[in-house]
């Protein structure tokens, strides 16, 4: 009877030992799904997911996917589902600012945990900052600023600008044209094009060519991007006029359908694939494994919001408030470098690269040729 | 660069661009003219001309292979949509075109993302036009001149065929009054068919042309139809020499509008759109009179 | 075109489905209310472009903007005037109506294509203009807009069911709102300018003002639509404005049943329905969509609930003919 009761008492004591921690972990991933983002959505879905395997923890979280199609009405429906139906314990993703700007304040007031992945918009970590919202991925301002000092330096006095007339291509040409006239350069020009798909942008080459810079910054993303690229090469300017951007213009993930138009053209990023440390090396060799394919700026940006998670929880979070408390605090060193988040404003700390985009064989690759360590933003009204 | 360099430069440009235009109205408008039947799907045949054609380009390494093969694939396509579903709806009433064509936009938007993935895709311009070339002492784009000339070409040989030729003045008889030309013997049904797929190679041609300068993205056939259709109701409906004026307009309102009111740019068109319809309400050149 | 008549076929389908949404808010959870209230807006919204497009004939693709027009006018007057809510949306309604009306002025002499592409050019003009608007925060939206505050009567508005069954609440107002019009005096007018504008002139009737007032009111539903969509989300961005949502309302109605009034309801309840529920299988749900649409032309282009309405009279015409019964056979 005792030697029974004993080897009760044990095998209670030993499985209570054999309990995680913590339940498991439900996780929101609130990404488009279908339309002209679903590549990113999938892009960041894929990171995070490969970021839960290198762990070897995916069975301790339960994935729930919805579509925003990157519209703000249809991203707050599918926000309130899986915070009050599916009841997750964070959120993940977020590829528009428009979304993010929707459904701001239904996190803020519900007290759940977002994990943005992608959205880059200024004011959410600037004065619409709250204390659930952390960033891992860029602010529109982080990736612009550092290039206006590096252009100076490499002897770029007088520099034309061009972006689309939508609120993030505002605020990255702002970013960088206040950095560049700071380190004491000309913005002898600019404009903003109408924003959407089919643009002829002859026009818009024809007169930064007048304005004789001695270079065009730009900021295209997507479609846009390969059209800009595309025309650019064609008017075969680039010998008089050097193209300089933020990284979205050549971005992996499609500067093989811009041509030789991208060839030379160099850009400012968080992220790219050739990037030579160790950490990186690995990343991508086994994201090809997994995938097939070479991760982007949007896949590092959903593996780092899996790691950020993991940090999280391995600090001993486990309801959403604790997570939200414990985000912040996470650091590591990861594909993009060291990684940490400034408490002053939730967004990421972060490495920006320079690049070029060169010709390799038949492909075009990234050749970093420049590194500013540790960009912060200023809180620009933020309190937390 | 000089001033009249400038101006030389924005003149081609707007030149080009308006040829881009004149490609992708004048299927509309010749099926719009002759059928009366909406073919919003206008949009998704010149998507799926883009996209076929970056396929064949990529097989076979010529654009040129691409320039043909493209706009006979989207004929086919047309000729396959005309007998299963609008031959049926052509008394159908413009709601319910409305709302077949609309549905064909969804599905063949959703076929583009299934058979090409989500990611915009490019089409490189042929080696031998990929330079510039001197023209009203500028350099320009020779792929763009390409534009141009095939732009002025096809106008002309429609202006001929409808002009001049036999079967030219039955399709215009046909516009004028379909009842009194079948009456007079013209076989109007098979003049449908075979306008419907100019229509579709039109437009099919337009993609093919249009995917190297900007590229082939899943948006493409819905973004296209407000431009497309802009020009088609400013020239008013169903008229080539409508078409052809309605391109020359925007095209040059909306080049010149980018130089000049850059503010403006992106509303300039619709203002141009009410007050044309507002002193025109039935466009420029209508067809009928 | 046929004349308005609510018959049996109409109410039973229109209580079945205000049944159907009570039922849905009630027992379905928080994404079944989310889901009610998107499916009253969209009602709503294709309620009031079925007086113009299927009574009036004239179809317009702006309803969008209108709908924005509202929208921003509530959201600019709550957010940056700090104005209450309950006159604030009275004033966001007017400012829709008022705009619509002007634009139906300025468009009249259109008519068929050309109506619906000088609409569409108001539309985009409206569009791009808040879209450029540091003011009115450009793409960015503006965020922070309240909802009513009965707390007065007890009802707290932020509780999602008490939103939802509030708007549909709306539903029942603007449908009866819309069959009333359509019904009276100057409903018959806008029918008979509609069949035929040259006769109703010859009659001595002015067309141009009856013109005027179908749109008015129904700018003004449209508003509703576009202040109960500002406090859902309590967020609001142009895309509200842009014509591919006019678009949609169109499809929408011409599912349901151009001319039919219910249709709207039916199309609303339709569109939505299939969009979450094929969403929820599949990213592709623009096929099916498509297919629908077309699948419900080629069975007949009466729509949803025209083509179901129009099956039921003609079997009563037939067991009416085949009991020799006189009085019911006349269609």
């Amino acid at each position: 009877m005792r030697t029974a009761m004993a080897r009760i008492a044990l095998a209670t004591a030993v499985s209570a030992f054999a309990l995680p921690a913590f339940a498991e972990t439900s996780v929101g991933l609130i990404l488009p799904k279908s339309g002209t983002y679903a590549a990113l959505g999938n892009d960041i879905q894929d990171g995070f997911v490969y970021a839960l395997e290198e762990a070897g923890r995916t069975s301790e979280f339960k994935l729930v996917t919805e579509d925003t199609e990157a519209k703000p009405a249809v991203g707050l429906t599918k926000a309130r589902k899986l915070v009050l139906q599916d009841e997750v314990d964070v959120m993940v993703g977020i590829v528009s600012s428009g979304v993010l700007g929707a459904i701001r304040d239904f996190v803020d007031g519900a007290k759940v945990p977002l994990i943005v992945a992608n959205a880059g918009n200024d004011e959410a970590t600037g004065k619409d900052c709250s204390p659930y919202i952390t960033r891992v991925s860029f602010s529109n301002a982080q990736v612009n600023r550092p290039m206006g000092k590096w252009m100076y330096d490499q002897g770029v006095r007088k520099v034309y600008t061009l972006a689309p007339d939508y609120a993030a291509g505002h605020q990255m040409i702002d970013a960088f044209a206040e950095a560049f006239k700071a380190a004491g350069g000309e913005i002898v020009g600019g404009e903003y094009t109408p924003f959407g798909q089919t643009k002829d942008f002859g026009p818009y080459l024809t007169k930064a060519r007048q304005a004789n810079p001695d270079g065009i910054y730009v900021f295209y993303a997507g479609g846009e991007a390969i059209s800009f690229v595309k025309q650019y090469g064609s008017f075969g300017i680039s010998k008089e006029v050097p193209l300089y951007g933020t990284g979205f213009l050549t971005s992996p993930l499609y500067v093989k359908a811009e041509g030789d138009g991208a060839i030379g053209v160099k850009t400012s990023l968080h992220y790219v694939p050739t990037l030579q440390s160790t950490e990186n090396k690995v990343f991508v060799a086994q994201f090809e494994k997994r995938y097939g394919r070479t991760p982007s700026e949007y896949s590092v940006q959903g593996y780092d919001a899996g790691r950020l998670l993991l940090g999280a929880l391995a600090a001993g979070a486990k309801d959403r408030a604790s997570i939200a408390a414990n985000l912040p605090k996470v650091r590591y060193t990861g594909p993009r470098g060291p990684m940490e988040i400034d408490p002053s404003t939730n967004n990421v700390v972060q490495n920006i690269y320079v690049y070029e985009t060169v010709k390799d064989g038949d492909a075009l690759t990234q050749k970093v040729i420049g590194e500013i360590k540790s960009v912060r933003d200023e809180p620009n009204g933020c309190k937390l | 660069m000089s001033e009249s360099g400038f101006w030389a430069l924005q003149l081609l440009n707007a030149l080009q661009y308006s040829m881009l235009l004149f490609l992708l109205s004048i299927g509309l408008t010749v099926i719009f003219g002759l059928l009366h039947f909406v073919n919003l799907a206008h949009g998704a045949l010149y998507m799926m001309g883009a996209y076929i054609g970056v396929s064949v380009a990529a097989a076979t390494g010529s654009y040129w292979a691409a320039f043909l093969l493209a706009p006979l694939a989207v004929t086919a396509i047309g000729a396959v949509l005309y007998f299963t579903l609008i031959e049926r709806l052509r008394q159908a009433g413009p709601m319910n075109q409305v709302l077949v064509t609309f549905g064909l936009i969804f599905i063949f938007l959703d076929l583009v993302r299934i058979g090409w993935g989500d990611i915009a895709l490019g089409l490189d311009v042929p080696q031998a036009m990929a330079g510039t070339a001197r023209v009203l002492a500028v350099d320009y784009p020779v792929y763009r001149l390409f534009i141009i000339a095939l732009g002025l070409l096809i106008m002309a040989a429609l202006l001929f065929v409808l002009s001049r030729t036999q079967i030219g003045a039955m399709i215009r008889a046909s516009v004028e009054n379909a009842a009194m030309a079948s009456a007079m013997g013209i076989n109007v049904q098979r003049l449908f068919v075979c306008v419907f797929c100019v229509g579709c190679a039109l437009a099919g041609l337009a993609g093919v042309v249009a995917a190297p300068v900007f590229s082939a993205s899943t948006g493409m056939g819905i973004s296209i139809l407000i431009p497309t259709l802009i020009v088609v109701v400013i020239g008013g409906l169903g008229s080539l020499q409508g078409a052809i004026a309605g391109s020359l307009i925007v095209g040059f309102l909306e080049t010149m509008g980018a130089v000049l009111f850059p503010q403006f740019a992106a509303i300039l068109v619709y203002v141009l759109l009410a007050a044309i319809l507002v002193i025109r309400p039935k466009g420029l050149i209508p067809a009928r009179g | 075109m046929v004349m308005f008549q609510q018959t049996r076929t109409h109410t039973a389908v229109c209580l079945a489905i205000l049944a159907a949404l009570l039922l849905y808010a009630v027992m379905g959870g928080y994404f079944a209310r989310e889901i009610v209230v998107e499916i009253a807006i969209l009602a709503i919204l294709a309620i009031s472009l079925d007086i113009v497009a299927g009574y009036g004939g004239m179809v317009s693709l702006f309803h969008g903007a209108i709908m924005g027009a509202a929208a921003y006018g509530y959201g600019v007057l709550t957010v940056k005037f700090e104005m209450h809510p309950l006159p604030a949306a009275f004033l966001g309604v007017a400012l829709a109506a008022i705009f619509g009306t002007l634009v139906g002025a300025i468009v009249a002499n259109t008519a068929g294509i050309f109506y619906i592409m000088a609409t569409l050019a108001f539309g985009q003009m409206a569009y791009t203009m808040v879209f450029q608007s540091r003011w009115l925060g450009g793409d960015d939206g503006l965020a922070g807009l309240p909802r009513f505050d009965f707390e007065a009567i007890g009802i707290d508005m932020n509780d999602p069911l008490a939103f939802a069954l509030f708007a549909i609440v709306l539903v029942i107002l603007v449908y009866l709102a819309a069959a009333g019009l359509l019904r009276s005096a100057f409903g018959r007018t806008l029918c008979g300018i509609h069949s035929n504008e040259a006769r109703m002139r010859a009659l001595g009737v002015s067309t141009w003002i009856p013109k005027m007032r179908a749109l008015g009111t129904s700018s003004l539903l449209a508003g509703i639509a576009g202040i109960l969509a500002a406090q859902h989300t309590q967020y609001i961005s142009p895309e509200l404005l842009h014509w591919t949502v006019s678009g949609e309302v169109l499809i929408v109605v011409i599912l349901g049943g151009l001319g039919t009034l219910t249709g709207a309801l039916v199309g609303a309840v339709a569109f939505v329905a299939l969009k979450h529920g094929v969403g929820g299988y599949t990213d592709h749900w623009h096929i099916v969509v498509g297919i629908m649409l077309i699948a419900v032309v080629l069975a007949g282009g009466r729509g949803l609930f025209g083509q179901c309405h129009h099956l039921l009279r003609q079997r009563a015409n037939r067991s009416a003919n085949a009991t020799g019964d006189g009085s019911k056979s006349h269609a």
